[in-house]
């Protein structure tokens, strides 16, 4: 046990020790953004994001040397159930900075009541995303926060509500919509340069229902080791079983209608959300045929999960077909598309597609300017509605219809029971 | 061990129970199949382990109905299964399932007693008002604190009333809780049009002792509620000295629907310190549907630098044509700090009419401004041919390299003779090296690059040689079948400088395809420093490319029946090691016959052996046994 974790424990009450109004920090005169100006130079302390950590596994590590990477962010402490990964995170943040002040805790509520922190970064198991990002609003945090976000319909729609209530900044960790390849293509859709958009596809990479369940009981370890009751969280209780700490099996969507629509399509069904314009999602959804799923917007487009028939372009391709052209882009960081002239003088190789930093700078500069990053919350929700939706005609094996309105489903009360699921006491979203 | 229990196999057909999961269960679970509400009663019913119980109420979630709740309300007590009756409670319509949450929170307590308070707020039972309020009197403070979320969830006037009073409960906590709850009862009566009253609730939690975030978001409620009548509050916050605060005004800033804002907006900067105004300028332009374009360019035209600075940004995001005249304006002021956010806005702005306004000022510009609309041409991808070539013959150095590098970004592939000519004999020598740059840019735009070569390479022809080794580089960068045809016959070239050039570029070419051309001349060309070259260039193809199995061993049989020197040898025997498979073996095997090569090739044979996999490994160790190679441990 180190030294903060002495000190952390037993933690502390939300909020208890949160400032007053007459506590806050004062408004520091160098609030200005230099790269939100568009300029290069050295950061200021004032101008400093403090940041958080919660559940920083192997995703999260990935994340953690992009926050490292920005001369404006200062990684403060790591909260973890397990005792490796906090470990392992103190070693890479200390070394980074030269010192040992990366503070380490086993509740995450400790990280949100610390004052001088502004924002955090959240890559536990998708079973804690939404929890974890919500409590972080409420304490006044901004939130990076890996996908997929939520785990229904209903906890998509209460991100996007609470992020507006509490005025918190979220970027969903879609960095795909900060690479520049995808930006572009997802720009040429939105445009108009394909014409009329018909047809928007997704590369969900597995469309079945799945669930981790309840599996046989082993010997629960330590609490210091691995957190057991803090790792189920808001998932309805089981008995402790190491197969379940794979955070990416873990009753994502809700348990019975998880999979890897939601997995991927996070991903991938954002892009066609970002090259829709962000619209609503689809309004209808059909049962699987042929390895498809066929979802149709309200304008008649449609939005097509296959799993086959994708140029070689790596993972999570997507392709955007309009009347007039087409152009598909994958993690290759190349596109193919129906006419060099898209391209208007440029060449695939120039737009370029990595690095992922780009995303969380995006982040960062709207932590300072309070402006809507390119994953916020309200985009990230309506990608994950879709998806969501593909998850519930996957799961009924028939075609369901979505009311925009409230997001229910029309006539189709098992589908409507679909949307939400209860959360473990005592937590609630 | 047992995960299915013996009652649902006398229930289930037997063709369900065959595939059962030995895990535990998951989507595959026979119990997953049941749709039918009576049979998951049973389970629930029976001593059926825990498992199938929790599977049993998520089927139940769906396929349940009010007759399930009073065997669901039972599990509430249970630790372990409480949560998955509640996934079920929660969503089964009807106030058979309310009537059990009810029933069961007088008898509960702690963690499960806060669970179900939490079902009740989501199902915004009213008739369960009565018993919240009484909970948040509970000296358990979870159970207070869900209770008044839970009321502010439910809403109404009862509801709000009462969170109201507690207010000022003595517990932070609570009091946080309780906020909270006036909050969400705030929302209802905003969606309700009731904006009195929910302005009354934001206001009193504005003003109670809180932590700063409830202060935050009562105060965004309270400027929404009021509307237009809230903008003197937004501007208080703008004005504030705390930064939660401030920062809630940005927000609010963005949010609060109208025009009048927008000039209270406008006024503000005039009196806001730069740092706040720069950042009250991007709030400015995010107010998509009230956007006041013409402002913001105001705002980028004169004041402190920081603020005209964040407006440019701004017009980068949000500025249609009209912006194209100011901002050629703000560039040309010379004060390099504007010139950059004015060109990139110059760039980023989406307008498709801004094309136009560029090109129709670019016949009649002049000096600076010429200069500038060039360079925002090559930045934009503007095609505008005649008008480059056109400046080409100013007398301006500087305007001759802007054009010649718009040329290189926009020129198209039918025009690409021009930029040839320019890198070929240019009319001012100063511009050659631009000129060849620019050459080289648009070469390797071209979308056809076998026509693009074959204009590159016809220029070569009786050209003097220092223009053939300038267009061989061209070349190098277009690459493809033409490109390496040239780069060949460059290679058997008598002209040692094309020799030397030709074969520089085909060994560092990054593609498969020049690896016959290289062992081609290394066989066949000139017996010199160049034949070393083009070997030791398939040598590093043959080491470094992705390609299979087969045709790295041709590549390493081909290399050492062709390489003279003992090093380029020895190098190739380097490459066995590297990529271990049975075709590799062989070919070490045989080269361990080489006297020269015996030493490297044995121990790469060796290595290899240690390397392959379990169903490769008896034929190598009899291979190597027949070689007389020991075979390591």
């Amino acid at each position: 046990m180190t030294r903060s974790e002495n000190k952390k424990l037993p933690r502390r009450r939300v909020l208890k020790a949160a400032a007053t109004s007459a506590g806050v920090a004062i408004f520091a005169p160098t609030i200005i953004p230099s790269s939100a100006l568009g300029r290069d130079g050295a950061t200021a302390p004032s101008e400093r994001v403090v940041v958080g950590g919660i559940g920083i596994g192997r995703r999260g590590t990935y994340d953690l040397g992009c926050f490292l990477e920005q001369s404006d962010v200062q990684f403060a402490a790591v909260c973890d159930i397990k005792e490796t990964a906090r470990l392992n995170v103190k070693k890479i943040v200390d070394e980074k900075y030269g010192n040992q002040n990366c503070d380490m805790y086993l509740d995450f509520r400790d990280i949100l009541d610390r004052k001088d922190i502004d924002a955090v970064l959240i890559a536990t198991g998708p079973n804690w995303h939404c929890l974890g990002a919500v409590n972080a609003a409420r304490a006044g945090k901004d939130i990076y926060c890996e996908k997929p976000c939520t785990k229904n319909i209903v906890q998509s729609i209460a991100l996007a509500d609470i992020m507006k209530r509490t005025a918190r900044i979220f970027q969903a960790g879609t960095q795909r919509r900060n690479l520049p390849h995808f930006a572009f293509a997802c720009y040429l859709a939105r445009s108009g340069k394909l014409g009329k958009l018909t047809k928007v596809y997704a590369h969900p990479r597995g469309m079945q229902a799945m669930s981790s369940g309840w599996l046989p009981a082993e010997p629960e370890p330590d609490k210091s080791k691995i957190d057991w009751d803090r790792y189920l969280g808001p998932a309805a209780w089981r008995p402790f079983n190491t197969k379940h700490l794979d955070g990416f099996n873990f009753e994502k969507g809700g348990g019975l209608v998880g999979g890897g629509v939601l997995e991927w399509g996070s991903h991938c069904v954002d892009l066609c959300q970002w090259a829709v314009n962000d619209c609503p999602p689809p309004i209808e959804y059909n049962a699987l045929e042929n390895e498809e799923l066929v979802a149709t917007y309200d304008d008649g487009c449609q939005l097509i999960f296959r799993e086959k028939g994708w140029i070689p372009l790596g993972s999570c391709p997507v392709r955007f077909e309009g009347e007039k052209g087409w152009v598909e882009a994958g993690d290759s960081g190349k596109m193919v598309l129906s006419s060099p002239e898209l391209l208007a003088g440029r060449t695939v190789e120039e737009i370029g597609g990595y690095p992922a930093t780009f995303h969380v700078r995006d982040f960062l500069d709207c932590v300072k300017t309070r402006s809507q990053p390119k994953g916020n919350a309200e985009a990230a929700a309506r990608a994950h509605i879709a998806c969501h939706a593909a998850n519930i005609a996957l799961f009924l094996n028939r075609k369901v219809k979505l009311d925009l309105k409230n997001y229910e489903f029309i006539g189709d009360d098992e589908a409507n029971r679909l949307r939400s699921e209860a959360t473990r006491e005592p937590w609630r979203i | 061990m047992r995960y299915f229990h013996p009652f649902l196999a006398m229930m289930l057909s037997a063709s369900l129970i065959v595939g059962l999961s030995s895990i535990g269960f998951c989507q595959d679970s026979p119990i997953s199949k049941i749709s039918s509400e009576s049979e998951l009663i049973a389970i629930l019913k029976s001593d059926a382990p825990g498992g199938d119980k929790a599977l049993a109420c998520k089927r139940l979630a769906v396929y349940g109905s009010e007759v399930a709740a009073p065997e669901l309300g039972k599990l509430l007590t249970d630790e372990k299964l409480a949560s998955w009756a509640r996934i079920a409670l929660e969503a089964i319509p009807g106030k058979a399932s309310d009537e059990a949450l009810r029933s069961a929170a007088g008898s509960l307590k702690g963690r499960l007693l806060v669970g179900v308070i939490n079902s009740l707020g989501i199902r915004r039972d009213q008739e369960a008002v009565t018993m919240l309020i009484g909970e948040l009197k509970s000296s358990d403070v979870e159970v207070a604190s869900a209770a008044a979320v839970a009321l502010g969830s439910i809403g109404g006037e009862t509801a709000s009333t009462e969170l109201a009073k507690a207010i000022d409960s003595s517990t932070d906590v609570v009091r946080s809780a309780v906020a909270e709850g006036c909050i969400l009862s705030a929302e209802q009566f905003m969606s309700q049009s009731n904006s009195k009253r929910a302005t009354e609730l934001y206001d009193l939690v504005r003003k109670a002792a809180l932590p700063t975030q409830r202060i935050v978001e009562a105060t965004r409620g309270a400027i929404l509620a009021r509307g237009d009548d809230g903008i003197p509050l937004l501007l208080e916050q703008l004005r504030s000295s705390e930064k939660p605060l401030f920062d809630v005004g940005l927000w609010s800033a963005r949010e609060l629907p109208g025009k009048k804002v927008v000039t209270a907006l406008l006024d503000e900067l005039k009196q806001a310190d730069p740092e706040k105004a720069a950042l009250i300028v991007q709030a400015l332009a995010d107010r998509k549907g009230t956007l006041d374009l013409p402002t913001i360019i105001q705002v980028a035209a004169s004041g402190p630098r920081d603020v005209r600075i964040a407006a440019m940004s701004a017009i980068s995001r949000v500025g249609d044509a009209s912006c194209v005249e100011p901002l050629l304006k703000f560039a040309l002021e010379k004060d390099a700090d504007l010139l950059l956010p004015a060109k990139q806005a110059l760039k980023e702005i989406q307008d498709e009419e801004a094309r136009t306004e560029i090109l129709k000022r670019l016949p009649t510009a002049t000096g600076d401004l010429q200069q500038l609309l060039i360079e925002v041409v090559g930045l934009r991808r503007i095609e505008a041919t005649d008008e480059l070539v056109k400046a080409l013959e100013s007398p301006s150095a500087p305007i001759r390299k802007a054009a010649l590098e718009s040329l290189g970004s926009t020129l198209p592939q039918k025009d690409l003779a021009i930029l040839i000519k320019q890198a070929v004999s240019p009319k001012n020598a100063d511009d050659t090296a631009i000129a060849r740059l620019a050459l080289k840019t648009a070469a390797v735009r071209m979308p056809d690059r076998e026509a693009c070569a074959t204009v590159v390479a016809e220029a070569m022809k009786n050209a003097p040689t220092e223009t053939k080794v300038m267009l061989l580089e061209v070349l190098g960068s277009v690459t493809g079948a033409k490109a390496l045809e040239a780069l060949n016959a460059a290679g058997r070239d008598a002209d040692p400088q094309l020799k030397d050039i030709a074969t520089k570029i085909l060994g560092d070419w990054l593609t498969i395809d020049a690896a016959p051309v290289l062992i081609d001349l290394a066989s066949n060309g000139p017996a010199d420093k160049y034949q070393v070259r083009a070997m030791r260039g398939y040598i590093r193809m043959a080491r470094q490319f992705v390609i299979s199995d087969k045709d790295r061993v041709a590549m390493c049989t081909k290399a050492l029946e062709i390489a003279k020197q003992p090093a380029e040898r020895k190098l190739t025997t380097e490459i066995f090691a590297r990529y271990p498979s049975m075709g590799m073996l062989k070919l070490a095997i045989e080269t361990t016959k080489d006297p020269e090569l015996k030493s490297e090739a044995t121990k790469a044979a060796q290595t290899i052996a240690t390397k392959l996999g379990d169903k490769d490994k008896k034929q190598a160790i009899e291979m190597m046994s027949k070689a007389g190679i020991t075979i390591p441990k």
